[in-house]
């Protein structure tokens, strides 16, 4: 156990939009996943920083060749710059945990890392070589089993970590997920600012409105069924600020989310041995930014009133469940697991 | 220990066994002993069987290669790794001179592939059995291949689907040799040069397909000849981009292997595999259409030396194909199917042997 004193075991949540990081030595903190670098002298003199990343990043995206380097919770293909900005991305969740590489002497990093229910084996190597050399040992495991770890909820559970480029659904049946437990759908996150921001568009086709705006009311107002008043953003339009009335858009978009979910949902409750489906019908936990929909979690729970009812409930901290239940997770591997798992 | 601990417990070794499993690439089976009968019986018999192509490169070795560069003793590869390593230098590129034939501009030799026509002989009375299979993942490094409507990526299904199936094939009593099992590009004379190399009794190289008609969805399967069907020639053509071939190179090669004994073996391999995927797919995916066996110059089946077939096991331009090649039940449905289908072949060579079956 002395060994253990030099060891610092971290729990990330790697995610297409923001990324999370859980330190055994209590370090938690969470980044806007993007890397930019300056475009130019006058940028790199301005910024006085070679590579932002985060938040930072994302202010100063008008003087930066800006990298989001995940998609579908998976490490972009095709460019070096996308490979490099996802190690800077990871060398920052680490330098933020207090794991700086040039900084942690004969201390271990061990960690753990969430990647999507359906990850091919091949995006489990790439992301295996894109921390080499950041941590000592790598343990790569599912996102939504991560979240159900973390809470504990092993056995006739259900675990819907919904994040920004996917939302997996996991079953947990006492065992670790296989195939047939877990799916992974592209109807998230991101895609409902796909949504909001065509369905903006359509209504007010004279509006400038970027992305990262898109992005921003999302988070903000989003909902699904009754709303809580008027949704009223400012956006430009014609060059002059004008307030836009999204309640419709946003809640179209949003809605748009519960169809596929709940069929999903109801697919795997479905494929659960009989006699343990009312259980996991009762245990259904959200997990991931996008949790936080307000009003998804009842309307989930409605279409459980087809099948007999259930209870679909949202993690206490939903932007950090995944990463510390891998923290979780890499505190009770025994350290003759981490020997076989080295980075 | 409580419940919960034992069950955390069991759980986290789950999950350390699978990352283990990732890290190790493939457990390929081995049934050396037999490899070893089956590779005597493949020398005596190769007289008969190994049309000139054979003859000749193993000349070509000798003369160029000589003692010096002979295989140590034991080195019949162990690993995909070590198969890869162990490619005889004949098979690589070689700067120099001849024997040989300059392929491209950079002045890189391959041996001479131009051969004389062999014989006409029927494979199946030579009561040999199917060992040794090779894969190919389509695809790889920066050639991504197709990208479907849902982000999906060719390179990475194909690897994805072939390190299922030879995983299947490994666990039935085949050797099984990868092209390649990870992400990395290897053009297409290079994926030949391998499988050769690998000693290879049969090459299934596997594709996804894209077809223009988005309402399409099915399967096909390929082995090598000429085709007049406008869709396959531009089909070819893109399978076809990173050969590492000269046009005046591929005319060559054709030459000697269209009349090649492999031919029918090829064609034999093809429709049970075809068989085999359609049926089985079928069933997840009603409105599959089976497209057939069909030939078409890819350039992968051209210069090996074993019966080959390239398989396009899914469109995705497809939506719904798109959607089922999300998840790993379709994919492994399919490599469920390819291995299903190169056992009924196999079994199909040794039943007409008369010897024991290795399926």
């Amino acid at each position: 156990m002395s060994e253990k004193k030099n060891v610092v075991h971290v729990g990330i949540d790697l995610g297409t939009s923001r990324s999370a990081v859980s330190a055994s030595n209590g370090q938690r903190h969470i980044v806007d996943s993007y890397v930019g670098w300056p475009v130019d002298m006058v940028a790199r003199k301005i910024l006085k920083r070679s590579v932002l990343v985060g938040r930072e990043a994302l202010e100063n995206r008008s003087m930066l060749d800006l990298h989001r380097p995940l998609e579908r919770g998976l490490l972009k293909e095709g460019s070096e710059k996308d490979q490099e900005a996802v190690r800077q991305l990871l060398a920052h969740l680490l330098a933020l945990a207090g794991c700086e590489a040039s900084a942690r002497g004969d201390v271990q990093i061990r960690a753990v890392v969430g990647v999507p229910a359906e990850a091919l084996r091949v995006n489990k190597q790439q992301l295996r070589t894109a921390f080499s050399g950041l941590v000592d040992a790598l343990l790569i495991v599912t996102e939504p089993f991560a979240v159900a770890y973390g809470i504990e909820a092993l056995l006739h559970a259900m675990v819907i970590d919904i994040g920004a480029g996917t939302t997996d659904l996991c079953v947990m049946k006492g065992r670790y997920p296989t195939e047939d437990d877990q799916r992974t759908l592209l109807n998230a996150g991101d895609w409902v600012d796909e949504q909001l921001g065509r369905l903006i568009a359509a209504r007010y086709p004279e509006a400038s409105i970027s992305p990262y705006m898109v992005r921003e009311w999302k988070e903000r107002y989003s909902f699904v069924g009754e709303s809580h008043g008027t949704v009223v953003v400012t956006a430009p339009v014609k060059g002059k600020p004008t307030e836009l009335d999204i309640t419709d858009p946003i809640r179209a978009a949003c809605e748009g989310l519960v169809a596929p979910i709940a069929e999903t949902m109801l697919d795997l409750i479905a494929r659960v041995e009989p006699e343990y489906q009312e259980k996991v019908r009762h245990n259904i936990v959200l997990a991931g930014g996008s949790s936080a929909i307000r009003g998804l979690d009842v309307a989930l729970a409605a279409a459980l009133q087809e099948v007999g009812g259930g209870v679909v409930r949202t993690v206490e901290d939903p932007m950090f469940a995944g990463a510390d239940g891998g923290l979780a997770i890499a505190m009770d591997a025994p350290d003759s697991d981490w020997e076989k798992l080295v980075a | 220990m409580g419940r919960i601990d034992r069950t955390k417990r069991r759980i986290l070794q789950q999950a350390v066994q699978e990352n283990l499993a990732t890290l190790r690439g493939l457990p390929p089976a081995r049934l050396a002993p037999a490899r070893r009968r089956w590779r005597g019986a493949l020398l005596a018999a190769s007289p008969l069987l190994v049309p000139g192509v054979l003859v000749i490169m193993a000349l070509v070795w000798a003369s160029t290669v000589g003692d010096s560069a002979a295989p140590p003793e034991g080195r019949t590869p162990q690993s995909t790794t070590q198969i890869r390593n162990a490619l005889p230098e004949a098979l690589e590129p070689r700067p120099g001179k001849p024997p040989g034939t300059p392929l491209h501009s950079l002045g890189v030799v391959y041996p001479d592939l131009t051969l004389p026509h062999p014989p006409t002989l029927d494979p199946a009375t030579l009561a040999l059995g199917i060992r040794k299979v090779v894969l190919d993942p389509g695809h790889g490094g920066d050639d991504l291949g197709t990208t479907g409507p849902l982000g999906l990526v060719e390179k990475q299904l194909t690897l994805d689907i072939a390190l299922r199936t030879a995983e299947l094939l490994g666990a039935r009593g085949f050797e099984v040799g990868l092209t390649r099992d990870a992400d990395t590009f290897l053009p297409l004379n290079r994926r030949a040069a391998v499988a050769n190399a690998m000693g290879g009794d049969v090459l299934v190289s596997i594709h996804v397909n894209w077809i223009p008609n988005r309402w399409v969805r099915g399967v096909e399967t390929y082995w090598l000849g000429p085709t007049d069907d406008p869709f396959i020639k531009e089909l070819a053509a893109a399978e076809n981009r990173s050969s590492g071939y000269s046009l005046a190179d591929f005319r060559r090669l054709l030459e000697g292997i269209y009349a090649d004994v492999r031919k029918e073996e090829s064609r034999r391999l093809a429709e049970a595999v075809q068989t085999e995927l359609y049926s089985s797919l079928a069933r997840l995916n009603p409105a599959l259409q089976d497209r057939g066996v069909k030939t078409a110059p890819f350039l992968v089946l051209v210069a090996t030396e074993m019966p080959a077939i390239l398989a396009e096991v899914s469109c995705l331009s497809n939506d719904e194909e798109a959607r089922l090649l999300a998840t790993g039940k379709y994919r492994r449905r399919i490599a469920e199917a390819l291995a299903a289908g190169i056992g009924a072949y196999a079994q199909q060579r040794a039943t007409g042997a008369g010897s024991e079956g290795s399926w």
